[in-house]
Formats: structure tokens, sequence, C-alpha cells
């Protein structure tokens, strides 16, 4: 390694292993990972419990049997019908919660008796039952088949020709985009809001005085930025690697659906938003002195990316192709949260991409400059708080 | 050779430093001695490169210093920081491979290092977990470990026990024999007196006297020590050639405004006339003394510049 860069390394090095030895991102990935997967087995839970709707009828309404198993697919209910010996037997049943409707008398006008109050998709399905019986009632006295009538109906429909056929993984892409932003934001603010501490501790225990004996500033903000990256992305990749494989054990998440060029795209796109705002963190937590001066430098810094991140989460819900979404996307600050997730949907065009791109690489570089500067100004001054006019003034060579 | 040469610097509207100059020559031990705020931090800061100066130079070897030769420089800041959560062998190591050394140099020198400092039990702890003089003792391994050709020390006694002190004058003396300039600042002007080769006097960002303990001596006005026990107060007040007189050891102490040899013969007759004469000599200052008047002196004729309150 060259002389210049073997610091750089050295200290990235340091950064990296202080972080990753600490119990605090052991413990801290562990329990992400746990809950991770509590989340999975309920889900997993919840998708194989599926309800079958059970309906107990008893009497006249027996007659009913058919029609409500014809009604229950088209609202997507599963139906169990059981016949019931008497009212008595069937309403007991249902207080006993092993019915959730006894339907008794009448067909077409039938009475239902439920525990508290009738499942809505339940309720229609036996609409759908007894209107389906008085109609066929009504067509037959008037010499009508009701199966030709129905097969007739049945043939007819459009056929409807799509200029922009709907992806059926769209929900999946918009999955992997929120995830991508979610983890994007989570692991930006978490390892930023770590470079400003360790700046901070630096200037705390006068450490950086004999460091900056040996090193450049920027040599140390770099490979501060480098090592702490380094452990954000490991811990991104952990926790992404384990979501994914969680969500395809789950079944929610198909292979293929741009799942690779997404993952492409978040880890370039991290490096690039670790790069901005690590830099921004670290000049900030350069202003202070000691840790309890941390949290007042950084909140600026990070409400404008909660801001941004909660507003661009909402837009990417509602409307990922909108005016305000794609505005929010191409802003330096925000591109690395949302473009991301932006292209995982499939809805950024290629020129918008490279747009992005340029704007937080030219961005970033700025602030690199500029962090670097008020880092270098202030990070030697103990005390007060220093300035950002006078860390903005003539830096040193 | 370390030369400080024509330093100015200011903070501000502040003057911290004003054409501060001095030189190191190697296997010297240099004290570097001066009020708070006198400058000596920024003068050392600025040598190792940690703040830029507004105006001179500094040289090792009659080159300026840069990155690379500033490594070759071992540095106790007057701030003593270390890492709190790291061991103090990786903490000793990581420092040594800062300034250039290789892995197997650094773990070498901090075995060494810590085995020399009574810290070979304490590598594997954490800094923070150690008493404040095993701290200091760190502290001082981490300006050594990188092997150094030079030593600047800010204040490197200060919060030492006594056997502490010991070990630090020890290791001083050991790198000035082995031919590194050795210079340290140090308001403790009785260990700057018994340790240092050359002394340096700061006031205001400038030095006002540099010299041995003895060359500084002969700047000072002359006194005289005369123990005549049966002699009458302010005998000698009227005497020719004779400044000032004061009542102390044992005696009376003058200050000479002239020390030729009538003066001095003009005061032992009349010392003589007085009775027997015990004790008649000449004074040695303290440093601490030489110290006081320089200062004092030099603010007598300090120029009227603008007003200085060093940082």
């Amino acid at each position: 390694m060259t002389p210049i860069l073997r610091p750089v390394g050295l200290i990235a090095r340091r950064e990296f292993a202080a972080k990753v030895r600490g119990r605090a991102f052991v413990v801290g990935t562990l329990v992400v990972l746990v809950l991770l997967g509590v989340y999975a087995a309920v889900v997993a839970t919840l998708a194989s419990g599926e309800d079958t709707a059970r309906v107990g009828l008893t009497g006249p309404a027996v007659a009913l049997t058919d029609p409500l198993q014809r009604a229950a697919p088209t609202e997507g209910l599963t139906l169990a019908v059981l016949p019931q010996p008497d009212t008595g037997a069937g309403e007991a049943a249902v207080r006993a919660g092993d019915l959730d409707a006894l339907i008794s008398g009448d067909p077409v006008r039938p009475r239902v008796f439920v525990e508290s109050e009738p499942d809505a998709q339940l309720e229609r399905v036996v609409v759908d039952a007894t209107s389906a019986l008085a109609r066929d009632a009504y067509l037959r006295a008037r010499g009508v088949d009701p199966a030709a009538l129905d097969a007739a109906v049945g043939e007819s429909g459009p056929a409807i020709v799509a200029a922009e056929p709907p992806d059926p993984q769209a929900g999946q892409r918009l999955g992997l985009g929120l995830a991508g932003a979610f983890l994007l934001f989570f692991s930006i603010q978490t390892y930023g809001a770590m470079v400003a501490q360790g700046v901070v501790e630096e200037k705390a225990s006068r450490v950086v005085e004999i460091v900056l004996s040996s090193v450049r500033p920027w040599q140390l903000l770099l490979g501060k930025v480098l090592g702490l990256g380094a452990v954000g992305l490991l811990q991104l990749v952990v926790l992404g690697g384990a979501g994914l494989a969680v969500a395809g054990v789950a079944g929610v998440l198909a292979p293929g659906a741009g799942l690779v060029s997404t993952l492409v795209s978040v880890l370039v796109w991290y490096l690039l938003g670790f790069a901005l705002y690590a830099t921004v963190f670290a000049a900030a937590g350069s202003l202070v002195s000691r840790q309890e001066d941390t949290q007042s430098v950084l909140s600026p810094v990070t409400i404008t990316v909660l801001l941004g991140f909660v507003v661009g989460f909402n837009l990417l819900t509602s409307d990922p192709r909108g005016t305000p979404m794609t505005v929010l996307s191409l802003v330096p600050p925000f591109s690395p949260l949302f473009m991301p997730a932006r292209i995982a949907l499939g809805v950024a065009p290629a020129g918008q991409v490279v747009l992005a791109f340029a704007l937080t690489l030219a961005f970033t570089a700025v602030v690199l400059w500029l962090g670097g500067r008020i880092y270098t100004n202030s990070v030697l001054r103990t005390g007060a708080r220093v300035g950002l006019r006078e860390a903005l003034g003539r830096a040193r060579a | 050779m370390l030369e400080i040469d024509g330093i100015s610097k200011r903070f501000g509207s502040t003057v911290a430093l004003d054409g501060m100059t001095f030189s190191v020559r190697p296997g010297e031990l240099y004290g570097f001695v001066g009020a708070n705020g006198a400058g000596k931090t920024t003068t050392m800061r600025i040598a190792l490169g940690v703040l830029e100066p507004d105006a001179g130079e500094v040289r090792l070897d009659g080159q300026p210093l840069d990155a690379v030769s500033r490594r070759r420089i071992g540095y106790m800041p007057e701030e003593r920081g270390l890492y709190p959560r790291m061991a103090v062998g990786t903490q000793l190591r990581y420092l040594a491979e800062l300034r250039g050394r290789s892995a197997a140099e650094a773990r070498a020198a901090a075995d060494r290092w810590t085995e020399r400092l009574g810290l070979a039990e304490r590598r594997g702890e954490e800094v923070q977990r150690l008493s404040l003089g095993n701290q200091q003792r760190v502290q001082l391994a981490a300006a050594l470990v990188a092997d150094p050709d030079v030593l600047v020390l800010d204040e490197p006694f200060s919060g030492l026990d006594p056997m502490a002190v010991d070990v630090m004058s020890e290791v001083l003396r050991e790198r000035r024999d082995a031919g590194a300039p050795v210079v340290f600042s140090s308001h403790q002007l009785e260990l700057v007196e018994r340790l240092c080769d050359r002394v340096g006097i700061v006031r205001a960002g400038r030095t006002v006297a540099e010299g041995t303990v003895d060359e500084l001596r002969e700047t000072s006005a002359t006194e005289l020590v005369v123990v005549a026990p049966d002699a009458p107060a302010g005998w000698a007040d009227a005497l020719p050639g004779v400044a000032a007189t004061r009542a102390a050891e044992g005696g009376t102490v003058l200050t000479l405004s002239d020390a030729s040899e009538s003066t001095l013969s003009g005061v032992l007759d009349a010392a003589r006339r007085t009775g027997p004469v015990h004790e008649f000599r000449r004074r040695r200052p303290a440093l601490a003394e030489i110290y006081r008047d320089t200062v004092a002196g030099a603010a007598a004729t300090a120029p009227t510049a603008a007003p200085r309150t060093a940082a």
C-alpha cells in the first residue's frame, strides 16, 4: 500500500474491528434477526391457517346448500356447510364457536343466527345464495331454464387489451423497493450517527491530537468513513440476506422480479449515500467536544433525512410514478434513499437514474470538500461548540 | 537538530506566538518554561503539524518538517488522550503503525515499552480500566513506541507520582544519551534545573532567555550572601555598587548593581567592621528565581504593542 493510503487502511481497520467486535453490533444484529424470524413465523402461521367459514343449515334452509357453495368461491371464501339436526343444537354450536352462523327457515328469507355480527364476506355469500334461489324460482315459473341463462351469460364479456399489462410481480417489487429504502435509511442513520460519535469520542478523549500528529485530517476522516461504512455494509448484507431468506421461505418472494438488479442498486446507492451522509455527520460531530452535545448538532441532519424519508415512503406506496416522487428521487440527499426503490419498482427511466447518480456524485464531492474543511478546522478545537462560519474559514494545508 | 525558527501564530485577534525561536541539538535535553498562555503548547502543536503557523518554519536536521519527517517525532500532548475502550497493547501497536512502523516492529516496540514501564500485566486491559498513573505510563509509551528520533513532550511530569517522575526522568536522559534532541515543557522548575542541559524561557509568544542554567545565572544580577552576626540592620544599604539588600539565608543578601572587585572588597571591609564574618559568598540563584526575574524584566521592557492575552 502506498505510504499515503496505509494510514487510511489502518484507521479503517481499527474502526471496523472496534465496532464489529463491540457488543452493541453483535447484540443489535442478533435482535433484529430474531425479530425478523418471529415476524416471518407469524406471517407464515397466518397464511397457513386460512379461515374456513362454517355454516350450519337446518329445516327448509337446507335448500341453500348448493347456492351457498356456488356463491362462496366468487366471494373468495372457503365455506363448509354443516347440516344441523335442529335450531336449538345449531344455535348452541354457534354460541360455542363451532359454527360461524346457523341458517334456518325459509330459504329465500332465512333467519341467520350469529354470535354478535356476521362476517361481511359470509353475509354477501348468503345474500348471493338467497337471490340466486329467488331468481331461479322466478325464471322457472316463466318457463326459462336458469342453467341455460347462466351459460349464455357466462359466454359474454369483453376481451381486454392493455397497452402496459400490469406486472404480476408488482407487489413483490414494491415490497423489495420499500424494504430497500428502509434498510438504506436505517443503515445511513445508524452508521452516520456512529461516525459522528466516533469523531466526538476522539475529541472528548483528546486522542485526536496524537493521531493528527501522525496522519492528515483527511486521512483520519476517510479511514473512519470507510471503516464504519464497511460495518454498515456488513450489517446491511446480513439483515438484507436474512430478510430475503425469510421472505423466500415464507413464499412471499419469487426469484426473478429484478431481485438481482435491486440488490446491486441498493448496494451501489448505499455506498454513495453513506459517503455523503457520513461526511456530513463527521463534520457536524467535529463541531462539539462532548458526547452530550452531539445530538444538538446532529438533529438538523437527522430530522431532514427523517422528513424526506417519511414523505418519500408515503409517495412510494401511493404514487411511485408521480411527479413529487420523481423530483424527490432526483434531489441528491434523497436519491440514495428512493432511487433504488424506484428502480426496484421498475418506474425509473434510465435517464433519470443516470441523472440522479451524477447529481448525487457531484453533491457528494462538494460535501466531502466542505465537510473535510469543517472537520479539519474544528477537530482540534476543544471547549465551546465551534461556529459553522468559523469552521468554514481557511483550512490548513 | 530541531529548530523552531521565527514562528508566529494568531487565533483571531489573539497573538499566541510572536516570532518564537529556539533550537534543540542532538543529545540535548531542553527545558521549555513559561507561564500558562505563554505559547508553549501552541509551539509544540505547530512543531507536530497539528497546527499551521502563520509565519516561520520548523526544521529537523536542516530540512523543513513535513508529514513524513514528523513521524520521527515522539509526541506527548498536554491534553492527554488515548482511545478509552481500546486495549493497551492494541492501542500502542496501532499508534506505532500510524507512525509508519511495520506490524512486526510495532508489536515488538509495544511489548518492549509495556515491559519497561511496568505495564506488561496490563497489555490486554482497556485503557479506561487503568489507574490514572498507569494511564500516564501508557501515554509515555505512546510517545516512545514508534522509536522516535526526537521527543517533544508537553508537561510530561504533570500528574505523575514520584516513582513515575523517576521513570520519566530516566527515560528522557536515556533518549538524550542516545543522541535524540529532547524538548519538554514544565512548570516544575527544580526538575527542569536538575534535568535539562539548556533552558528556554518564554513569555508572550517569544523566547526571552535561552542557555544553560549557568549561562542564565550570568545574565541575572550578581548577589552576595554575607553572614555577619553582629552587623546592625541596614549596615550595607549605602555601600557603593549595592543596589538592594534584604535579610535572607541567615544573613544579608546584597544585590549588586556593579559586581567589580572594588565593590566586592568594599562590601567585605564594611562587613568586617561590624565584627566577625562567618560567610561571604556569591549566591547561586535557583532557576525559579532567574525565571521570575527574567519574566518580570521582559514585562518591564516589552513593547506596548497590541494587547496580548495569549491562548
